[in-house]
């Protein structure tokens, strides 16, 4: 012990006021994904109380659905979980389906699957290379992400737009699958296989990560389904529900894989889920290239759901007015409500739609899954430290244009 | 599997079950406010039904209808059996309903966004205040009669006193990027406006209108003048040439 | 009533009656094109057509085509007939859905689309079209005949009014029953037969009638478009909202489409109203929203001549104040307006008596031509309105008030409108007054002469009634927001009269309708 410590034991006149100190941490703050500001009480470096005050990115998503068409839905979906727009994209073609009661073609289920896979490990890695570069690793985080560029050449190739696509349809896919589709997913499989070894190498044994990752932001099974976690952060938690498993939709049933679920439901198990997710999708989509079929239709065959060709458009009246009436007034759907849910990025995407009738929602509620886990955070920090904020609230993967919309 | 849920709550309920439906493949139950908290209490607590999984909570606005005006919906699941079920009741304007915060903790959150959307208020919440806006935006958003254009007038700096809870940035705080006398502008008054406000509270209208409309009359006075004073003006001439 | 069963749906009806009258009546819609409640069955769209299913059924012999073998085997299928022809019978069981009937109606509408130009993107009716419409909700099939279509003229001028469309045109012949039975004028007719048919203006005429825009309405397609509303706007922009015509006293009910971005109203379109104007508007009718927007008063003003200036809104008030504070009250006179509303007239009215002003007149307009189709002899909307405002009794004319004017009975004028059938010449004695206040929407005649000229509201930016020739009182709400610090003429009245030092006891609408003959209430 110094002596200077020792002075200050004996003398008790200096101890430090006991009293929380309150600090405010962002809401433009390096290490807060997205803006997001934390009022803490601090009792020293311990968290007694924190307020999230989310709602600096609110854009008003829900508002704006209710004055397009159905269609013009799609932009703003991409821009819910902005790191894995396709998912989103997905999410809302099915939930206008449902409504319309229609199923898209087999092939497109595929495609459909297989870019929405892509999504999704583009998604893991982005958080889990944010989540080691916040802890000072920045060679994992360009690692992760030189893959996550590999992935978005692809959806590039096949979308025409690396992030926000907008290439969902309501009835199909705005275009089939490129001719060298298969073929560029079997060489990036190997490289994505590839660089989740390396992470793992750079990152599972290295003492600093698992210090700062490992008992740190826990979060018990009981409080994960009272808050309406879902996702890794509840896999994580040891709650098995994964969408895909348990409510499969489109081709999921036909096939293979695990869900991962964590114990401790630490930071360190939330990364571990990703990682291992990533594999799972890598799975997932090599099945999902030897069953797709190479030919046949991908939008259905109906004129008052899905566009016509540009070429019949301008040269048909029937064309023209099919096209006329879904861009000017929209699709037609029935009345009624409905709830479609799907997996996500971070868990399960709900849309909940009411529609009165027309062409254009009377309400859309999206039910955002990292809003429902960015809530529970505030149970992961309370008793942690400051520094603990960082890597809990990065491995949440907070997504402000979905949480806040 | 929803099914069973719903038999259930028919066993439990009886009449209280206002309705009950199925379609699009999600099964729905209507209950009345007054019922609300106990039925959700009952489908989490209940043996059978085990609703642990807070799925959403959220509402719809029928502007129209004569009474009980909005819709709000719970949604639920269970992560023993995988059952699923929407629960609806249905308030008015202006009518608290009991809070389900107690039950699920998440719904601590989408309560608060809802009351912050659609201005529902829920009795015994913990902490109901706005939480995608901020405290002085003025209505609520997501109700049908709230155009989407509507500009929101700029919000004065807070003071330290009024909002114990969030506490703002000081005056001088937070702002290293512009040099702006706030005390000086606050003490004179100057009501911040923008420029769409200014618009909708009515600055004098432009007076490029209404100078067209100055040019007709101005020469169709003239023209009376003219004809008014035709008499005199003839005789006026004539003495002009006169001189 | 007897009834009878249209899809499994039990509707009642007049003996006489077709079904789809009938059908319309109850507000079901059994898809047509030449049909039109106003007008006569012609029954050559065959989009109606429904399926009896009740009775002795009748058949028609087709030729099927065996899927398996490839020929074509002779059979039956039932023969359907025009709802807009078929008499409606008791216990008759009609199907407008059913399979055979759905084809039909796909059949019909695929043979409409054969011909017809890709000319959405440059149609007026797009947006309101029928052939879309159903297009939509009866054949949602791509084109299967992908030769050149036929070609016929297109622009054609029918008048000063209509443009038609030869290759758009789907021969409804519903225009050329509204030139027959509504104007009584065979100006319109069909020449050639199957798809090289078009309409043809009969030799040496013009499309020149008091309701050629009536084609216009009528056209369930783009063929026949109005040369002042072409290519002006797109109708999914439009708003609509009820109005009442200020053409003259018959008071045709109206639509208002505007556009809500710019606050303009784009055009009139009647609304059906079968004790006033059935389905009809005459064309000066529908034209009468441009006087909305052109020539406004926008702000107040005050001197007369070169000295005219604008001035602010409480200046104007003083003004006028001071101005009207030196007339004697007996030699003052008061000018009610024909096309003001009848609250608006009470309230002026109400004035009057506070200040005890004797002579009451009313301004309205003239030089008019009516008809006995429509158009009322007088083209003031509210001259009913107005007296009824006044008590009753007759009001002099502003003849009458320029006499007297030049006789010196009256020294000072307050008047509401601009509209008088005088032209600015003729009231060159108002000029040598030097009290005349004028609260006015529009520039004109009246307020050009008046030392005060004070904005109010025009007629699509108020709620109001007015009564039209006969009797009826027909209430109408704002179309589109005032310009910022115009108020309602009422308003307007109300603010002047508390400059004058008098409470006229009204604060709204309500109070100032109390003790009118009319039931306002009940109009709206």
């Amino acid at each position: 012990m110094e002596p200077a410590d020792e002075l200050l034991q004996q003398e008790s006149a200096l101890e430090l006021q006991a009293e929380p100190m309150r600090l405010n941490m962002g809401p433009s703050h390096p290490a807060m994904h997205g803006t997001v500001r934390m009022v803490l009480d601090l009792d020293g470096e311990t968290i007694v109380n924190l307020d999230l005050q989310p709602g600096y990115l609110h854009r008003g998503f829900e508002k704006s659905c209710e004055r397009g068409t159905w269609a013009q839905v799609f932009p703003y979906a991409d821009r819910l979980n902005y790191v894995s727009p396709m998912l989103n994209n997905v999410g809302w073609s099915l939930a206008v389906e449902k409504l319309l009661g229609i199923e898209v073609p087999e092939r497109c289920q595929y495609y459909r699957v297989i870019l929405g896979e892509l999504s999704r490990i583009a998604d893991h890695f982005t958080c889990n290379g944010a989540s080691a570069m916040e802890l000072g690793a920045f060679t994992p985080f360009l690692w992760l992400l030189k893959v996550r560029d590999w992935i978005w050449d692809v959806l590039e190739k096949e979308t025409g737009a690396r992030m926000t696509h907008s290439f969902g349809r309501i009835g199909g896919m705005a275009a089939p699958p490129t001719a060298d589709f298969k073929d560029d997913l079997r060489a990036l499989i190997p490289e994505v296989h590839k660089v989740v070894k390396e992470a793992e190498i750079m990152l599972i044994r290295n003492r600093i990560f698992l210090d700062r990752m490992q008992g740190v932001g826990i979060l018990s099974k009981e409080d994960a389904l009272g808050y309406g976690c879902t996702g890794p952060v509840a896999r994580a938690s040891g709650l098995p529900y994964d969408v895909r498993k348990d409510y499969p939709y489109m081709v999921y049933d036909r096939f293979d894989f695990d869900v991962p679920i964590g114990e401790d439901g630490d930071n360190w198990d939330r990364f571990m889920v990703r990682l291992e997710e990533i594999r799972q999708s890598v799975r997932i989509i090599e099945q999902a290239i030897e069953q797709m079929p190479d030919d046949g239709p991908v939008n259905v065959d109906d004129p008052r759901i899905v566009l016509p060709e540009k070429h019949d458009v301008y040269t048909t009246i029937e064309a023209t007015i099919a096209h006329f009436k879904l861009v000017m007034e929209g699709l037609q759907t029935p009345k009624g409500e409905v709830y479609s849910f799907t997996e996500g990025g971070n868990g399960e995407l709900g849309f909940y739609i009411v529609s009165d009738g027309s062409g254009t929602p009377y309400r859309v509620r999206v039910r955002p899954p990292c809003w429902f886990n960015l809530a529970a955070c505030r149970e992961m920090l309370i008793g942690e430290m400051i520094a603990d904020i960082i890597p809990t609230f990065g491995s949440i993967n907070m997504i402000g244009g979905e949480c806040d919309r | 599997m929803s099914q069973a849920v719903v038999d259930r709550l028919r066993a439990q309920f009886g009449e209280r079950l206002l309705e009950t439906s199925h379609a699009f493949g999600g099964h729905e139950i209507v209950v009345a406010d007054k019922d609300w908290v106990e039925v959700a209490q009952f489908l989490k607590e209940d043996g059978e039904l085990q609703m642990d999984h807070f799925i959403d909570l959220t509402a719809v606005d029928y502007p129209e209808r004569p009474s009980a005006r909005f819709d709000v919906l719970l949604l639920l699941r269970s992560s023993v059996n995988g059952g699923r079920i929407r629960v609806r009741t249905r308030v008015d304007e202006g009518q608290e309903l009991g809070t389900v915060s107690g039950v699920w903790p998440g719904a601590n959150w989408a309560e608060r966004e809802v009351w912050d959307m659609f201005g529902i208020g829920f009795s015994g919440h913990p902490d109901l205040r706005r939480i995608l806006l901020y405290e002085e935006f003025i209505g609520h958003p997501l109700r049908k009669d709230y155009p989407i254009d509507r500009a929101q007038p700029l919000v004065p700096y807070r003071e330290v006193e009024e909002i114990d809870k969030l506490p703002p940035f000081g005056i001088e705080e937070g702002q290293p990027f512009a040099r702006i006398d706030w005390e000086a502008r606050l003490a004179g008054g100057d009501n911040q406006v923008s420029p769409a406000i200014g618009l909708q509270q009515g600055q004098r209208r432009a007076l490029s209108d209404s100078e067209a409309a100055l040019q007709i009359q101005k020469r169709l006075a003239a023209k009376a003048k003219a004809a008014a004073t035709e008499a005199t003006s003839t005789e006026a001439t004539k003495e002009g040439q006169g001189d | 009533m007897p009834t009878f069963k249209l899809d499994g749906r039990e509707i009642s009806f007049e003996p006489g009656e077709t079904v789809i009258q009938a059908a319309w009546r109850v507000g079901i819609e059994i898809p047509h094109y030449c049909w039109h409640p106003g007008l006569s069955v012609a029954a050559n769209c065959r989009m109606c057509l429904v399926h009896i299913t009740s009775g002795r059924q009748m058949a028609m012999p087709q030729l099927e085509r065996d899927e398996e073998t490839g020929e074509y085997v002779p059979s039956t299928k039932p023969k359907l007939q025009p709802a807009c022809q078929l008499a409606a019978e008791e216990n008759m069981e009609v199907s407008s859905t059913s399979d055979v009937v759905k084809e039909a109606q796909a059949s019909v509408q695929e043979f409409l689309l054969l011909n017809h130009p890709v000319d959405c993107p440059i149609c007026d009716q797009a947006g309101e079209c029928k052939l879309q419409d159903y297009y939509y909700s009866h054949q949602a099939t791509l084109k299967r005949k992908l030769t050149e279509p036929v070609h016929k003229p297109k622009g054609v001028r029918f008048g000063p009014t209509i443009v038609y469309d030869a290759e758009r045109c789907i021969m409804c012949t519903r225009c050329i029953r509204v030139c027959d039975e509504v104007a009584h004028d065979h100006v319109l007719d069909m020449r050639e037969r199957g798809n090289k048919a078009e309409i043809i203006l009969a030799p040496g005429r013009e499309l020149d009638h008091k309701y050629t825009l009536m084609t216009e309405h009528v056209c369930p397609v783009g063929a026949l478009t109005s040369s002042d509303f072409r290519f002006k706007a797109r109708v999914w922009f439009l708003k609509s909202a009820p109005s009442v015509c200020t053409g003259c006293a018959t008071g045709c009910n109206s639509h208002a489409d505007y556009d809500p971005r710019y606050g303009k109203v784009y055009r009139l379109r009647p609304r059906d109203n079968p004790d006033v104007n059935k389905f009809w508007m005459c064309d000066d009718g529908m034209m009468t929203y441009t006087r909305h927007e052109t020539d406004r008063l926008l702000m107040p003003t005050a001197g007369r001549g070169d000295e005219r200036e604008p001035v602010l809104d409480d200046e104007a008030l003083w003004l006028a104040a001071e101005q009207l504070r030196k007339v004697e009250a007996s030699k003052l006179a008061v000018v009610l307006s024909a096309q003001h509303t009848t609250e608006d007239n009470v309230a002026l009215v109400k004035l009057a008596q506070a200040l005890g002003a004797g002579h009451l007149y009313l301004a309205a307009l003239g030089g008019w031509e009516g008809d006995d189709i429509l158009r009322s002899d007088d083209n003031n909307p509210n001259r009913a309105g107005a007296i009824q405002a006044a008590g009753g009794t007759q009001l002099k004319t502003v003849a009458e008030l320029l006499t007297e004017v030049q006789a010196g009975v009256v020294q000072g004028v307050l008047a509401l409108g601009w509209a008088t059938a005088e032209r600015l010449e003729e009231l060159a004695p108002l000029v040598a007054l030097e009290t005349v206040v004028s609260l006015t929407s529009h520039v004109g005649a009246l307020p050009a002469v008046a030392s005060v000229a004070i904005p109010v509201a025009d007629i699509y930016e108020i709620e109001g009634c007015f009564v039209n020739d006969k009797g009826m009182a027909q209430a109408f709400k704002p179309v589109l927001p005032a310009p910022v610090g115009v108020e309602p003429g009422w308003k307007a009245i109300a603010a002047l009269a508390s400059q004058l030092g008098h409470d006229l006891g009204f604060q709204d609408l309500q109070a100032l309708r109390q003790g009118l003959t009319t039931d306002v209430e009940a109009a709206q």
